[in-house]
């Protein structure tokens, strides 16, 4: 997703209606409000336009230039206030921060302001100027709203760090570690502890296990009698597992306990 | 759901929600969602000098993930309520 501000010009009907929606993902229109102007940084306003609220983006579209409109998503909005003072600004307005992706501050609204060439990714402010300022508290709920519906998307957290909660988790990354460990036991360049790349803590203590579970399976071949090697091996193997859990699942506790310790002022 | 839980105690009072952009907007905390959205009464911004034009907006809407800080009154924390929620939170329980 880009943040920022940015062109529309997709209308139904020839384009000369309606802004043209992401239906197919689910994007609806939540308000149609006419006769609102826009301002965006400290430019002039740009009057009439029609201002349709979606459950995903705030679209304005001119009224007289039909190519004309900016739209911007609400993961952008960073905050929206209803503005009567006339200090502040000559007409009541919607009042609008916008996050942009990369915040120069030598050059944000000085350039825009010169209104010659408007790069509307650097556009950090918008007011939205309706012609009855009566509608500014619907329209703020609205907006509220609509914010509401468009959460930080989820980032992916197992990224990077794909810490084991549970054993039946472990035994599924055994059945991945082990190839790591076979390997690793026949390229004995590859040394324990240097992780390469995705393989994370766990994965690696994983491999040092596989790895000595491989050395006792050696020694117990070679010092016990073959029919007693299987009943070895599985009564070490799960010894292995458990203490293991035990300790990630300590860990867990300690980064967790580090993170309320912090949290606390 | 610990500081969402935590900041809807704080509604009525009056915070100092500072941004990502470092604008810093003080007013009194009308609602708080799931999210940390925050919603702010008659706000004020504290370096008005920096940005004037925000001087006063009656109320406002500030997205959760563009909140930096959030300055709580001295009295509107209770310390040691805090320390056992913030446990028993880690703990999973």
């Amino acid at each position: 997703m880009v943040l920022g501000l940015r062109q529309f010009s997709q209308r139904t009907g020839d384009g000369a209606g309606q802004p043209i929606l992401d239906t197919d993902n689910g994007e609806e229109l939540m308000h149609v409000q006419p006769s609102v102007s826009i301002v965006l940084g400290n430019r002039p306003p740009d009057s009439p336009g029609t201002l349709y609220i979606t459950s995903k983006q705030v679209i304005w579209l001119s009224d007289v230039d039909k190519t004309k409109g900016y739209a911007v998503d609400f993961l952008s909005l960073s905050l929206h206030a209803v503005s009567r003072d006339p200090e502040a600004y000559t007409s009541p307005c919607i009042y609008t921060q916008i996050e942009t992706e990369a915040v120069d501050e030598d050059e944000d609204e000085e350039d825009s302001e010169s209104g010659e060439v408007l790069d509307l990714s650097k556009v950090t402010e918008m007011r939205l100027v309706p012609s009855d300022a009566s509608l500014l508290d619907t329209l703020f709920e609205i907006f509220c709203e609509c914010a509401e519906l468009n959460p930080e998307p989820i980032e992916d957290e197992s990224e990077g760090h794909n810490w084991i909660f549970s054993a039946d988790q472990l035994e599924n990354e055994a059945s991945v570690g082990e190839d790591a460990g076979w390997h690793f036991f026949q390229d004995p360049t590859n040394s324990i502890g240097h992780s390469n790349g995705d393989h994370d803590l766990a994965n690696t203590v994983l491999q040092t296990l596989i790895w000595f579970s491989a050395q006792l399976k050696f020694v117990l071949a070679s010092f016990t009698p073959r029919t007693t090697f299987p009943f070895g091996f599985h009564f070490h193997i799960p010894c292995s597992f458990k203490s293991m859990i035990n300790a990630l699942r300590m860990q867990r506790r300690w980064n967790m306990k580090v993170t309320a310790a912090i949290s606390e002022p | 759901m610990l500081f969402f839980s935590y900041f809807k105690d704080l509604v009525g009072r009056e915070v100092t929600v500072e941004l990502k952009n470092d604008l810093a907007i003080r007013g009194t905390l009308h609602s708080v969602d799931q999210y940390l959205n925050i919603k702010l009464e008659n706000t004020r911004v504290v370096d008005q000098d920096k940005y004037p034009h925000m001087l006063s907006v009656r109320n406002c809407f500030i997205r959760g993930s563009v909140v930096r800080y959030v300055q709580l009154p001295p009295d509107g924390v209770d310390v040691e309520l805090l320390h056992d929620a913030t446990r028993r939170e880690a703990r999973g329980g």
